[in-house]
């Protein structure tokens, strides 16, 4: 128990953040909260309907599910790109004997560049008409069967408005796992070699289960970012073509901003919020099973 | 927990009293002759057109010489070019009740509810207060009127939509101007073989593929039937909007857009038609500068052609209709209207038509003449005098005609039904469902 003086002093300092805390990120999940019983275009009357707003989102609107279900790819293919790539690269950093920090630069290079750049930048690579660098290396690879509007295609356009996130991040992620790499004890990689390990056997038996915390973090940081996803793909195909690029974020932002329907975009805010505690819980269990293993 | 519960309740009854607020303070729409003294201030006029083109020069003119007899007063010009953002800024601005002294808007469902609820001034009234009513071209006035009748948008520009046509290119693949709408996917064929790209098309602002969804119906049934069609009187499964439907399926399947035309912008379009490799560009006048002067590529500028819309005698409307448009048009905040605004808008109304035709572009006045630029091809005037033979009926824009919830899923998809990526059983199902849906909330 703290004394008098010390318990107002932890208050006096507490009070502020807290309260800046509360107005700028609970207020306004309490208001999508209240909003989302509501049918309002912005000058219209509030209409109270209830959970009509909700059900039709789960039964009724195919769109919706199509961003879920797209968002959730959009975070497969950034986490695979940014950590798997990561990891790939700060490996064969470690190993590399010179010019590891002009290669950590150049990775690192794109988390600096402002995402309309990005975005503008990737636009031109995938295009097919003018030809773009992408469509071109694939023809001077004798690869030029699979030539094609990128963004156009419904098939390919998802993977492509992920792929400048996952690239614009790896080198960040790299630099984290590749100062882990770092602390991972010599001599148990060499006692390791003595005991005949090959690379692979080196790599998952005493490296990764050393840099596995920093893993774990880096998955969170990740994740997090990959569901909040919504610059990139809004600025490339604004969702589409249709929906195939949609994600929830762009979807609810479109419904709130387009189409003036704030109560269903306060739902559909409501679910991300719903989505983004349960990803987090779901980390967090994972992190409380591999403390306990 | 019940603490947290009575706290997130008491935010919510806040929340809601706060939108309360937001709703009310409209003045009064049909008052357009406020009394009282001019008291010189600053005004705001919320817009979006280009930030260097010729209405925001001609106002930023207008208004300093209405400040040297007026101290004090200025006009601050906001502007957001970008038409879907400057959407979402005027309406997030409208919803808290935040909209400037004047701000731009399409006649929408979205602006026609604001007019509803006493937020605009009555236009009409106003012009004819003003006493410059009678000057404005009627398709100009008409392009910005609600559904009945009502106007309260200005006009500041007029602009007619034209095909315009590479003349070498059409006869390298062997095909002439079409006689219909329905000629075009086979002249596409045609032109695909001579590998010509038939049509630039800016597939990433949507509203021009929206332009072609238009055509079909209004030449087979007249400008009533997107009227009806917004308020799910008509349908797509009706048979002039099967008609749309599978035309805009066999422009696609003949290859009438460029590949990858959905990820293509505004510049990306133009480059394609003015560099010579597309024989067609569906644009309006506006482009008159690029297309019809010395700006023009060399290696095109005596090739470019245009034609208007395709018509035949069983058509519902006649050759000379077609769309023509007067742009985006300013409305006049009801709560903020005083004699300052009234008088400066006397002032600035008076002297913005000869000023803005001496730019080269169709005033959306009949008092003054358009200057020909001195660079001007033969073709500018050709265009420009158009104007003077028009017909009455307006092919209107449909993504100033529909609820945004449809307007966005119609522009969605037609990508996807030009693309072949959907059937139009499909797209005709999915449209009439989604009109079906939302159009009741916009048009009880």
């Amino acid at each position: 128990m703290l004394p008098n003086r010390s318990r107002l002093s932890v208050l006096v300092f507490l009070l502020p953040p807290l309260l800046l805390y509360g107005v700028a990120v609970l207020f306004p999940i309490l208001q999508s909260l209240f909003l989302s019983f509501f049918s309002w275009n912005g000058i219209s009357d509030m209409e109270f309907v209830g959970f009509a707003n909700y059900v039709h989102m789960l039964t009724g609107d195919g769109v919706f599910w199509r961003s879920f279900f797209n968002a959730l790819g959009y975070l497969a293919i950034c986490l695979v790109l940014q950590l798997g790539g990561a990891l790939f690269v700060a490996s064969l950093l470690t190993s590399l004997r010179r010019g590891r920090e002009l290669v950590k630069t150049l990775y690192l290079l794109p988390a600096v560049i402002s995402t309309v750049a990005i975005a503008f930048l990737f636009v031109r690579i995938y295009s097919i008409d003018p030809v773009g660098l992408l469509n071109q290396v694939l023809g001077w690879i004798g690869l030029g069967s699979l030539e094609r509007p990128w963004l156009s295609d419904v098939n390919t356009v998802l993977a492509a408005v992920s792929a400048p996130e996952g690239w614009r991040f790896t080198g960040l992620y790299m630099l984290i796992i590749y100062a882990a790499l770092l602390a991972v004890p010599q001599e148990l990689e060499e006692a390791a070699r003595l005991d005949g390990a090959n690379r692979w056997q080196l790599f998952t038996k005493i490296r990764f289960p050393h840099i596995r915390p920093v893993w774990i973090t880096t998955t969170i940081m990740a994740t997090t970012y990959g569901l909040r996803g919504f610059d990139i793909p809004y600025l490339m195909t604004n969702g589409g073509p249709g929906q195939s690029s949609e994600l929830l974020t762009t979807y609810m932002y479109k419904t709130a901003f387009t189409s003036t329907d704030f109560g269903y975009a306060s739902t559909i805010s409501v679910f991300i919020v719903i989505e983004c505690l349960v990803a987090v819980g779901f980390i967090l269990l994972m992190l409380k099973r591999k403390a306990d293993a | 927990m019940k603490k947290l519960l009575r706290t997130a309740a008491v935010a919510a009854v806040a929340a809601l009293s706060l939108a309360a607020c937001g709703g009310g303070g409209a003045g009064s729409a049909s008052n357009v002759n406020p009394t009282g003294d001019i008291k010189p201030r600053q005004i705001s006029w919320l817009l979006s057109r280009p930030a260097d083109g010729a209405v925001i020069n001609i106002m930023k003119k207008v208004a300093d010489e209405y400040a040297q007899t007026h101290p004090g007063f200025s006009l601050n010009l906001i502007t957001t070019p970008d038409r879907p953002s400057y959407i979402q800024k005027y309406e997030t601005l409208a919803a808290a009740n935040k909209l400037p002294e004047l701000f731009d808007t399409d006649a929408t469902p979205f602006a026609q509810q604001l007019a509803k609820q006493g937020k605009m001034v009555d236009a009409e009234k106003l012009l004819k207060d003003l006493g410059v009513y009678d000057t404005y071209r009627t398709n100009a006035l008409n392009y910005q009127r609600f559904d009945d009748g009502s106007l309260y948008m200005i006009p500041f520009q007029f602009e007619l939509e034209y095909f315009w046509y590479n003349k070498a290119l059409f006869q390298q693949a062997g095909v002439s101007v079409p006689k219909s709408l329905d000629d075009i996917p086979a002249m596409c064929t045609a032109l695909r073989k001579a590998g010509i790209t038939p049509l630039a098309l800016d597939g990433q602002d949507q509203w021009p593929l929206e332009r072609y969804v238009s055509y079909q119906p209004f030449r087979d049934a007249g400008p009533d039937f997107v009227q009806k069609l917004k308020k799910g009187d008509a349908k797509f499964s009706d048979a002039t909007g099967q008609k749309t439907v599978n035309w805009i399926s066999q422009l696609g399947t003949a290859g009438c857009f460029q590949d990858g035309f959905s990820s293509q912008g505004y510049s990306d379009a133009q480059n394609l038609f003015t560099s010579g490799k597309a024989a067609m560009y569906n644009i309006g006048t506006w482009e008159l500068p690029s297309l019809a002067t010395d700006k023009l590529n060399p290696a095109v500028r005596n090739d470019v052609d245009y034609f208007t819309l395709p018509a035949t005698p069983s058509s519902a409307t006649a050759a000379n209709e077609y769309v023509a448009t007067s742009g985006i048009g300013m409305a006049v905040n009801s709560k903020t209207f005083d004699p300052l605004v009234s008088d400066f808008l006397k002032f600035a109304l008076a002297k913005y038509p000869s000023e803005y035709a001496a730019t080269g572009a169709l005033s959306p006045t009949t008092n003054v003449q358009t200057t020909i630029p001195a660079n001007a091809t033969p073709l500018y005037k050709k265009a420009i005098d158009q104007a003077k033979d028009l017909g009455s009926k307006l092919a209107m824009p449909w993504d100033t005609q529909l609820d945004p919830t449809t307007n966005s899923r119609l522009q969605q998809e037609l990508v996807l039904l030009a693309q072949g990526n959907v059937k139009p059983a499909e797209f005709t199902s999915t449209m009439d469902s989604t009109i079906a849906q939302n159009a009741p909330k916009f048009f009880k």
